[in-house]
């Protein structure tokens, strides 16, 4: 698995305006790479051209200029869909159809049958944890449990890709988390995940690379650690410390020519404050 | 593919269009209430056009209702997404919801036609009895022609390529639908258009004649003869059942004919709408 | 751009369908199955919206509406509403050959009567006159019935009844039951009523006679009242010998 689950090269995309002579411009010479087993993260503002791109990778706009791969195989071939699996923007599914329904009608798409199918469906429902729910219309879903369902019905098939536009967009706190959750779960699993997001700790929290898009134009790339690091500031963090030791530490960083820049209490995140909060 | 076709049958389904038949039923017990006064020659002429006259609009409207809000129903909630990033060709996706929207108009023109015999055959034996008990005492060779008379104007077996007729006419305007919504940007504009069709569709046939036979006229109304009679189709051509109703017979070669008319159109249209929808950035 | 290319995709396509279209059209128009193109005119008489229903596959449910009017008008004993209402419906529906019979029936039997009854008539000659135009208003559907259904035995037989019954024209009448007996599914009497017309014609007595003769020969089914008694007349009016005279005992 030395190639590139995602290949994107030179993509430009741009969208006519009706009754206009000059046109939008979406996305700007793009290349993007995500190695197999990656969980990387496009980020940007509303309208920076996320969606777009996701689209372009998954063959469902055609790129003006410049090709996609997925595992080496063109986006345009149907057969390169094969391998991966898309949960879009706060998808709607069928309503009349119940959780299992669901999962087996995306599994019948992608030609699963029979005996097996009905144990995907199984698996899946225990993996997004909607058995108790399976068999209830998702009329009755909740947002969260919903995009749950997205992601079962996305990895159907069993693809080595994933992708996820906005997986947490519009859900509390507690689903925000399962989803994260099961997104490291497909990571240990060695499926490599792409998703778009404009919340940047969640993303923070479960990439291991990030691209950032501005106007179409691919502005950073690379893993988290490295993007974020502040090469010439170190954080130290200890528990159960006197003020003295502070003080010493102070004076220590000073003999050394350093500087301290600033020191308080640790906080918890207020999102684990509301965690532990709402758990029964 | 097969797996779209079952789904769109239950989305649709879930929509409750199974009412239409209930109206459809109304029409029929309506019409044979005020019909009393009229002799059964009458009545069964008057039941057989309104019947076949609410099949035919029914099934139409069914069809381009239904199949109006398929696509872009679900291009807004993104199912189409789901659907699309799995290994399903585009053409296999709207095979699959044609399909659907296939099955669920035989459905309603079986259940249609079911109910629609059920109610001539039923009046026919209240006239086969009435007409009995009237020519109690008269010779056998009279009753027998009487009786004859009755059932002659009841059945012929030419209503049923005539309601197959106006299926594949149904047919047609689902897939005309779908190729239309494939570039609609809404429903009402994909509705409206085909309701235009539908109007124009059964004048096609006079402007085309018109255009081919007859040779004067300016260039104008020629060239507007010509876009009429090329750019739509001739839907006057399925509608054996006026016909039928009177007794015609529907020779074996017309109807064969008009049936591989109405499959053409409605491969060509599907054909169609898979080059626009191909084409088409979701 | 992309609206253009379908559009000449769709012509395109129009170019490959005109010619079935045309062919099937014309298979249709020699089977009589091409309902001819509505005369325009019917577009005042009946209003904007049903004419666009006529032409949309609905000619039938609105003239059966228009039907069921007449029959009303017929009620209320309005007889130019009558015609007026039977004149649109059987140009909605030529192949309805119950139309027809119908509209004649309403003409020369029913309005044509209450024209010769009319009380604010007092005149006997306009009183007859106009009971004349019913008969002529009533033969004039008929005759077109029979144009647009030339199979149609019992449209003969409407016209052989008319002749009989109301012109007194026996010749005629003999003629259109002929006319009848020869068409498909024709029913058995029609020959009879042929020949007992005939046998009223004068000087056609003969060839009545024989075609009579020839009848009875057929067997005792045939052997009905109104023949033995035309047949007698007949006898006596041929001077035919006692011998070759049918027997009394046959008669019911």
């Amino acid at each position: 698995m030395s190639e590139p689950a995602v290949a994107v090269t030179g993509v430009t995309k741009t969208f006519p305006v009706p009754f206009k002579r000059q046109s939008v411009i979406a996305v700007r010479d793009l290349n993007l790479q995500v190695e197999a087993g990656q969980v990387y993260g496009l980020l940007g503002p509303n309208g920076s051209g996320k969606s777009t791109t996701l689209k372009i990778i998954l063959g469902l706009v055609s790129p003006t200029r410049g090709t996609a791969e997925i595992f080496g195989r063109e986006s345009k071939e149907v057969a390169s869909r094969e391998a991966v699996g898309f949960l879009p923007e706060s998808p709607y599914f069928y309503k009349y159809l119940t959780g299992a329904e669901t999962l087996r009608f995306y599994g019948k798409l992608c030609g699963l049958r029979g005996p097996k199918l009905v144990t995907r469906v199984d698996e899946l429902l225990e993996l997004v944890g909607l058995t108790n729910a399976r068999d209830r219309r998702l009329g009755g879903y909740s947002k969260g449990m919903l995009q749950r369902i997205g992601l079962a019905q996305a990895l159907v098939h069993e693809p080595r890709l994933v992708v996820l536009d906005e997986p947490t967009a519009g859900v509390d706190p507690v689903g925000s988390r399962e989803i994260r959750d099961l997104i490291l779960d497909l990571k240990r699993r060695g499926i490599t995940v792409l998703l778009s997001s404009h919340l940047l700790d969640q993303v923070q929290e479960v990439c291991d690379r990030v691209g950032i898009l501005a106007d179409g134009i691919l502005v950073r790339d690379g893993p988290v650690d490295e993007l974020l690091a502040v090469e010439n500031r170190t954080e130290v963090v200890f528990e159960n410390g006197s003020d003295e030791l502070g003080q010493q530490l102070e004076t220590l960083i000073r003999a050394a020519g350093g500087q301290l820049i600033e020191r308080r209490k640790s906080r918890k995140t207020l999102e684990r404050l509301f965690l532990d909060a709402t758990r029964k | 593919m097969a797996a779209i076709t079952a789904n769109t049958l239950t989305e649709l389904t879930r929509l409750k269009v199974f009412y239409v038949l209930l109206l459809f039923a109304l029409v029929l017990i309506g019409s044979s209430i005020f019909m009393a006064r009229l002799t059964f020659q009458q009545e069964f002429q008057v039941l057989k056009d309104i019947s076949l006259g609410a099949m035919s609009i029914f099934t139409s409207l069914l069809a381009i209702v239904a199949t109006a809000r398929m696509l872009p129903q679900d291009i807004e909630d993104r199912t189409v997404y789901t659907i699309l990033a799995k290994p399903v060709p585009r053409f296999e996706y709207l095979v699959g919801k044609l399909g659907g929207v296939l099955l669920l108009l035989t459905i309603t023109t079986l259940i249609m036609t079911a109910l629609f015999l059920a109610v001539l055959s039923f009046r026919e034996q209240a006239a086969l009895a009435e007409t009995t008990r009237q020519m109690a005492g008269l010779p056998q060779e009279q009753l027998t022609e009487a009786l004859r008379a009755v059932r002659a104007a009841t059945f012929n077996a030419d209503l049923i390529p005539g309601i197959s007729v106006l299926f594949l006419k149904a047919c047609l305007l689902a897939s005309l639908t779908l190729f239309i919504s494939t570039f609609a940007t809404t429903n009402i504009f994909t509705v409206v258009v085909t309701v235009f069709i539908y109007f124009i569709g059964h004048l096609q046939g006079t402007a085309r004649e018109f255009w081919l036979q007859e040779h004067g006229g300016s260039w104008i109304s020629r060239t507007f003869l010509a876009v009429v009679a090329l750019l739509f189709p001739d839907l006057q051509l399925f509608n054996l059942a006026d016909e039928v109703v009177t007794g015609a017979a529907i020779p074996l070669e017309i109807f064969l004919k008009t049936a591989a008319l109405g499959c053409f159109y409605t491969l060509i249209y599907l054909l169609l709408a898979t080059a626009v929808f191909n084409a088409r950035e979701l | 751009m992309r609206l253009v290319i379908v559009l000449l995709g769709v012509l395109l396509l129009g170019g490959v369908k005109l010619p079935l279209e045309h062919h099937l059209f014309i298979t249709r128009a020699a089977h009589r199955l091409q309902s001819t193109p509505l005369d325009l005119n019917l577009r005042e008489q009946i209003g904007q919206l049903s004419f666009v229903a006529a032409l949309s596959g609905f000619r039938a449910v609105i003239a059966d509406f228009l039907f069921i009017q007449a029959h009303v008008a017929w009620e209320r004993t309005e007889w130019s509403r009558v015609l007026l209402l039977f004149r649109q419906v059987t140009m909605l529906q030529p192949r309805g050959i119950l139309f027809w019979d119908m509209a004649a029936w309403h003409m020369a039997w029913n309005a044509s009567v209450a024209a010769f009854n009319n009380p604010a008539q007092p005149r006997l000659a306009l009183r007859l006159k106009a009971q004349r135009e019913y008969f002529d208003l009533g033969r004039d559907f008929l005759e077109r019935g029979l144009q647009n259904n030339p199979d149609s035995p019992q449209l003969c037989e409407a016209l052989g009844r008319l002749y009989r019954d109301k012109y007194k024209d026996h010749a005629r009448a003999s003629a259109y039951f002929e006319m009848m007996a020869a068409k498909p599914g024709a029913p058995n009497y029609a020959k009879r009523f042929a020949v007992y017309e005939l046998s009223f014609c004068e000087g056609r007595e003969r060839e009545a006679y024989e075609r009579l003769m020839a009848l009875y020969a057929t067997g005792e089914k045939e052997r009905l009242p109104t023949m033995i008694s035309r047949l007698k007349y007949l006898e006596e009016k041929l001077d035919i010998p006692l011998d070759q005279r049918i027997s009394d005992a046959v008669r019911r």
